[in-house]
């Protein structure tokens, strides 16, 4: 079976993002790269797949030139290959994302590809469901358990009345949550391995964005709490304090 | 003229709260862009929504046990003719569908928006990025433009004095590539997490599941309208089912009071509560990274704590 993730590179979530001058892009500079955790995820539940079906997983990320770190990374996972669809910047519109993304995925040959329920910078959510449409293969999203047997698949996505159980053939598309599974720590030899596969790397054909970040702001943080300890008469304090300060109970 | 469509949710002939906060977004938008506004519905819920918006289609899916979002896509892109937004609430079965009804239509999508403006006769929507340390104003383009708005962002709509009757789509059956059935969950008399104007959340202070007594019994003295949460750790243990883990990987919440117990306020977690009116933490260390985002703290030990505060709500302090 030759499963493809689609990996995004995102800032780390302790990160504290800062803005250009003119408030049209987060700085860059200084921030902490990791593989969305999603995504993460995905890698994992796409090795173990391999490790028990046989075949190979891909690794695909879109991006300027320091993505090719989360690929090293998600080959030290366990990934079998890397491809770098360069561009010059992150794009900001999922639908050109997912334009480019099913453009490759058409010119290759995959029976499975994961992606992540939602990027965490971006929390575009959507990709995965572009790239059914695109593709014309079934799409399950937000899917925290899997069960994939040689033409097809079983996937839980729960929702607000429940949980939605979806059974479908391969090729399809599955978006991960990443409460589906932690991923496994790069062993050693993983790591050094991964640094001897080669990352390919082709231009990515991207469509007009749609969509535009029009400016950008820091949310103001929130004030001073009043912070009490614990002794009689605190909870009481409290309550009024909800009730008649916050008016929220 | 500017022309909104809203997809309606429902459960069974009730409009879900979710919708009532988009419809408001819709009525106020097209009127600031001096256009109309009207609202696509199950047949079950024609009589709910000719109460509420000024034109409303139908279609019926009563052959069908559980639509689910390829099926409900299919059938809104059939219908979704000449207009300029669609908006739906951003439930994950909204996120799911505008997903799909975007790539479907060709069409830019913003999910989970949590405000808008009209700028030089455009709309502007405002979003979340960063789990919440950034905002953005976004422009979509194009004739066509979908977004999902966050429940909870909004007030809803009010009942409006007239009635229209609903006008019945003709609509065909897609043949679909998934089966997709429901398990529903056990019902509950309390609201989901995201629609609860009252969340308590309980963390890894509270050791063990056998210990979340303490936390109903101060959602009891609450009311109706509050609903339990917790941490991912509690959900990975199986002290609580995953449908209420709260953070970055899990639900956000928006609701008017969240009560945090013995939550260390990782990033991950506070990622999921910051737009809660207002935080209420108690945690015994007073070190806790949770103090920093909350209105009110009590440092303290939850097991003293949380009883006091429902002795005290009861008493009508
Ligand atoms: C990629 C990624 C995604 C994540 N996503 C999420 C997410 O969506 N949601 C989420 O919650 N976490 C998430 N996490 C995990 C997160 O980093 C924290 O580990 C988690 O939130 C901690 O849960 P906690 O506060 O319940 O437990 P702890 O950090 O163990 O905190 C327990 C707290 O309880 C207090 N306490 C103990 N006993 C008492 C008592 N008797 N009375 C009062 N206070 C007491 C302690 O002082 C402590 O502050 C994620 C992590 C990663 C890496
Ligand atoms: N630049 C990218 N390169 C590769 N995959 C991506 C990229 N952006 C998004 N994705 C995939 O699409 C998923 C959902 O992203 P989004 O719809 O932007 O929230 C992510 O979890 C990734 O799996």
């Amino acid at each position: 079976m030759n499963i493809a993730v689609c990996i995004k590179q995102t800032a780390d979530t302790e990160s504290r993002p800062t803005l250009s001058a003119d408030r049209s892009r987060v700085e860059e500079e200084g921030l902490v790269w990791i593989i969305n955790p999603h995504d993460e995820s995905a890698i994992e539940v796409a090795v173990r797949l391999r490790d028990e079906r046989g075949g190979t997983v891909t690794l695909l990320a879109l991006g300027p030139d320091r993505v090719e770190s989360a690929l090293r990374q998600g080959l030290a996972i366990g990934a079998d290959f890397a491809v770098h669809l360069q561009c010059d910047a992150m794009p900001d519109d999922p639908k050109t994302v997912a334009g480019a993304l099913a453009h490759i995925i058409s010119t290759r040959d995959f029976d499975l590809v994961l992606t992540g329920e939602v990027a965490i910078d971006g929390a575009g959510a959507q990709v995965p469901q572009r790239l059914g449409v695109l593709l014309n293969w079934p799409c399950v999203t937000g899917v925290e358990e899997l069960k994939v047997t040689s033409d097809g698949l079983t996937a839980r996505h729960p929702v607000e009345q429940g949980d939605e159980i979806h059974i479908c053939n391969l090729p399809a598309i599955i978006g991960i949550n990443r409460r589906i599974g932690e991923p496994r720590y790069p062993s050693f030899r993983g790591i050094m391995k991964a640094k001897r596969k080669p990352i390919e790397k082709e231009a990515a054909v991207l469509e007009f964005a749609q969509l535009r970040i029009e400016s950008l702001a820091l949310p103001a943080s929130r004030s001073d709490g009043k912070i009490l300890t614990y002794e009689d008469g605190v909870a009481a304090r409290v309550v009024a304090l909800l009730r008649e300060e916050a008016k929220v109970i | 003229m500017f022309k909104v469509l809203v997809i309606a949710e429902s459960s069974g002939s009730r409009l879900t709260i979710s919708t009532l906060e988009v419809c408001r977004v819709a009525s106020e938008l097209s009127m600031l862009l001096g256009g109309h506004w009207e609202m696509l519905v199950d047949h079950q819920t024609e009589e709910a929504a000719g109460a509420i918006a000024p034109r409303v289609s139908s279609f019926d899916l009563r052959e069908i046990a559980y639509p689910g979002p390829e099926m409900l896509s299919d059938i809104v892109a059939q219908v979704t003719k000449a207009v300029n937004l669609v908006i739906m609430p951003a439930t994950s079965t909204g996120k799911d569908v505008m997903g799909r009804l975007a790539q479907k239509l060709d069409a830019p999508l913003a999910q989970d928006c949590m405000g808008f403006e009209v700028v030089a006769g455009r709309p502007v929507f405002k979003r979340a990025l960063y789990g919440g340390k950034v905002t953005a104003n976004v422009e979509l383009s194009g004739k066509l433009t979908l977004v999902s708005f966050r429940p909870r962002a909004h007030a809803p709509i009010q009942q409006s004095d007239e009635f229209v009757k609903a006008n019945p789509c003709m609509v065909s059956i897609p043949e679909l590539m998934t089966a997709v059935k429901l398990q529903p969950k056990a019902s509950s008399e309390r609201p989901d997490v995201t629609e609860a104007s009252i969340v308590v959340s309980g963390g890894r202070g509270l050791q063990g599941p056998e210990n979340w007594y303490v936390l109903e019994d101060l959602l009891d003295a609450l009311g109706p309208n509050a609903a339990l949460a917790c941490s991912r750790p509690v959900s990975d243990e199986n002290w609580r089912p995953h449908s209420e883990h709260v953070g970055q990987t899990g639900r956000a919440v928006a609701p008017d009071l969240y009560i945090a117990a013995g939550i260390s306020g990782a990033t991950q977690h506070v990622a999921g509560i910051v737009r809660s009116k207002c935080i209420l933490a108690i945690n015994k260390d007073p070190a806790a990274p949770i103090f920093k985002v909350a209105d009110y703290g009590i440092v303290g030990d939850l097991f003293e704590v949380v009883p006091a505060l429902a002795a005290a709500i009861r008493r009508g302090a």
